[in-house]
């Protein structure tokens, strides 16, 4: 049974916030991005290093820099608190499974730091779907 | 009192290809010649578990070098390198080993290198198996295309941690998150020099054509990958071997694409083996 989407949110803002990681380099991290979980979209905004909104019901105009793009198997991988090889990360999963990349790919490799760690989040937070 | 290493560097001076080339090497350990090539685009400082491995050390005489350009060895000193966009071929990188070799008098060596340094130990083995005792490609393949990236060192993005974070998901999770943060670290310093490297790595190692003619006999070949490695994954170095005569394959389980800095304990198990057998196959 797939988490709810708000308390996912919650938890996942959380996390992000109060990480030190991500703390240290925050300033400039600002970007708004979406995950693309088949069966649930998230656009997930990014200010100074603080998630400042995360968009559970994202409409067809509702904008943002690039997305994540995979199978709701796909995320429930990544979500594994350790994730099978290939489901271990953004690149991997690219080269080798059904993660797309799209949008502004400048704008994820100038936050590619932080946007990885975000990304690692979900093996604490799991997913949605 | 101080706390020293038992590890030692020093600089060398060698010509390669008409250039001329200050190399530094760190160095611990008696016997063996072990020579170690780092992986693209950082530098030695990833063999620093084996460099003070007490027990290998006792048996090899540990050497890992930085290939000029990256660490602490400069771009030749003779030559207006600027001028040029880098791009490492596999003609100079074999040239620049075996000189190395030779400046430093080292009999019969083992090589040792990872991601690129494993593909060009696939290429000594090839071109050079005189020279060389034995070759351990980690984290190598015959062909690896799609790594030779505008992304590592475009001018409108922060290069360093495009470097650094782009190579983060080579390692595994499991890895000790202190080494991968380490070997993000040694990332983040040798921006300038990854592309060049990737077009060995991804462009100009492409050995399809002339794997038959690798003799394992002549210069045994212990190839060794990371279950993690996206980039060389199992299978594809399994491939490799597969097609080398008398090529060996061991698959390292729950480690990445940096396995001797990423988590030095869990890939000396594997180091060993391989020394095991290519002390069985050369008898000594």
């Amino acid at each position: 049974m797939a988490q709810d989407i708000k308390s996912w949110a919650n938890k996942f803002k959380s996390l992000s916030d109060s990480d030190p990681a991500i703390a240290s380099m925050g300033k400039y991290y600002t970007c708004t991005y979406l995950w693309d979980m088949t069966d649930r979209k998230v656009i997930i905004e990014m200010h100074d290093g603080k998630v400042k909104h995360i968009n559970t019901d994202p409409q067809p105009l509702d904008p943002y820099d690039f997305a994540l793009r995979a199978s709701a198997a796909s995320w429930r991988e990544f979500g594994q608190p350790v994730p099978r090889p290939m489901f271990h990360g953004i690149w991997a999963a690219s080269f080798r499974e059904d993660l797309k990349i799209e949008g502004n790919h400048l704008i994820m490799m100038q936050n590619l730091r932080n946007f990885t760690l975000q990304f690692e989040l979900l093996r604490k937070c799991g997913v949605p779907v | 009192m101080a706390r020293h290493s038992p590890v030692t560097g020093r600089y060398v001076t060698i010509e390669v290809d008409g250039m001329e080339y200050k190399v530094f090497y760190l160095h611990n350990g008696k016997g063996q010649p072990l020579i170690c090539q780092h992986t693209a685009g950082c530098h030695n400082h990833q063999w620093r578990g084996l460099l003070e491995d007490e027990e290998i050390t006792k048996h090899y005489n540990v050497i890992a070098y930085d290939l000029p350009r990256h660490g602490k060895s400069d771009p030749p000193h003779n030559h207006e390198w600027w001028t040029e966009e880098y791009k490492l071929t596999k003609e100079h990188y074999v040239n620049f080993i075996v000189a190395l070799c030779d400046a430093l008098e080292l009999d019969d060596p083992i090589f040792m290198g990872s991601s690129f340094g494993g593909n060009v130990a696939l290429q000594l083995a090839l071109r050079r198996p005189d020279r060389f005792k034995a070759v351990i490609p980690v984290e190598a393949a015959h062909y690896a295309p799609g790594f030779f990236l505008d992304w590592w060192r475009h001018p409108h993005a922060n290069a360093a941690q495009v470097c650094a974070s782009g190579v983060w998901d080579l390692m595994a999770p499991q890895s000790p998150e202190m080494d991968r943060w380490l070997t993000w670290h040694y990332y983040t310093q040798g921006s300038e020099a990854f592309k060049g490297d990737l077009y060995f790595y991804s462009v100009d190692h492409d050995l399809r054509e002339e794997l038959r003619n690798i003799d394992g006999k002549k210069c045994p070949v212990v190839m060794m990958t990371g279950t993690y490695d996206y980039l060389t994954p199992p299978d594809a170095t399994e491939d490799t071997a597969r097609q080398i005569k008398y090529g060996v394959y061991i698959e390292m389980t729950d480690i990445g694409h940096f396995p001797m800095s990423e988590n030095y304990p869990l890939f000396r198990v594997y180091l060993k083996e391989a020394l095991r057998i290519i002390r069985e196959r050369t008898g000594g």
